[in-house]
């Protein structure tokens, strides 16, 4: 595998946790499902694992980037499945509706398994470490613009969750932005 | 503070964007570390599971 052909692999693979991390956006905005202190851990769980996909795109192809990928991912999942794990039971309810029969965490913990999976096949290859070749003009276009989109997604999510939550912690299930209303004192 | 992470991983990515690796790496660290202790203090909800 060439070097451009990981990095075009590595974008479509960027592109699709911001394309997740998006629909986490439109389920909180659209359908106002506020995202609980757990989903927006997860949320930046996405952020740890898709930034050493970035770093491959930004400085080319390196196994310690599919290791901080393969390791934010696995921090990710984690968190996940600690939500999975305090709903398991039946009748210990749920968080949120579920998205083609599964919830919202479940389908975090598969996509954070389906990184780690997919980082150790890339691992695979070893011809794409084998020297540094510039980016080719066909391959520009894709990672920088991917790049930009989780760029603006990791920014959003900061003024997301300070309106959220305000400065400090956030409440177990929250009912509506901090930021906007003050607590009765 | 729950926006903390997300402030490190930007900063991270604009490290990374401006191409100083090492600067970047330890946003990314940092950001992992608070990450993971954020998720320490919002773990105390017990598993309703009976053994």
């Amino acid at each position: 595998m060439s070097a451009d052909l990981s990095r075009l692999l590595n974008a479509i693979g960027l592109l699709a946790i911001g394309t997740v991390l998006a629909l986490a956006f439109v389920d909180q905005i659209w359908f106002r499902e506020l995202p609980c202190p757990l989903c927006i851990l997860q949320r930046a769980g996405f952020f740890a694992a898709g930034f050493g996909i970035a770093l491959n795109l930004i400085f080319g192809p390196k196994p310690s980037h599919y290791g901080v990928a393969i390791v934010g991912a696995v921090a990710g999942g984690a968190i996940s499945m600690r939500q999975v794990l305090l709903h398991i039971v039946p009748g210990s309810g749920s968080y949120g509706d579920p998205v083609f029969g599964l919830h919202l965490y479940t389908w975090a913990f598969i996509a954070a398994a389906l990184i780690v999976v997919g980082c150790a096949i890339m691992l695979l290859d070893d011809r794409q470490f084998s020297r540094a070749e510039p980016m080719s003009v066909r391959l520009k276009a894709l990672p920088l613009s991917v790049l930009l989109l989780f760029l603006v997604l990791a920014i959003a999510n900061v003024f997301s969750t300070i309106a959220l939550c305000g400065g400090g912690l956030c409440p177990e299930s929250p009912k509506d932005y901090m930021l906007f209303h003050t607590a009765p004192t | 503070m729950m926006s903390l992470p997300f402030v490190l991983f930007a900063c991270a990515l604009g490290a990374a964007w401006l191409r100083q690796r090492s600067v970047a790496m330890g946003f990314w660290l940092v950001g992992l570390v608070t990450m993971l202790v954020l998720f320490r203090v919002h773990v105390t909800e017990v598993l309703s599971i009976q053994l």
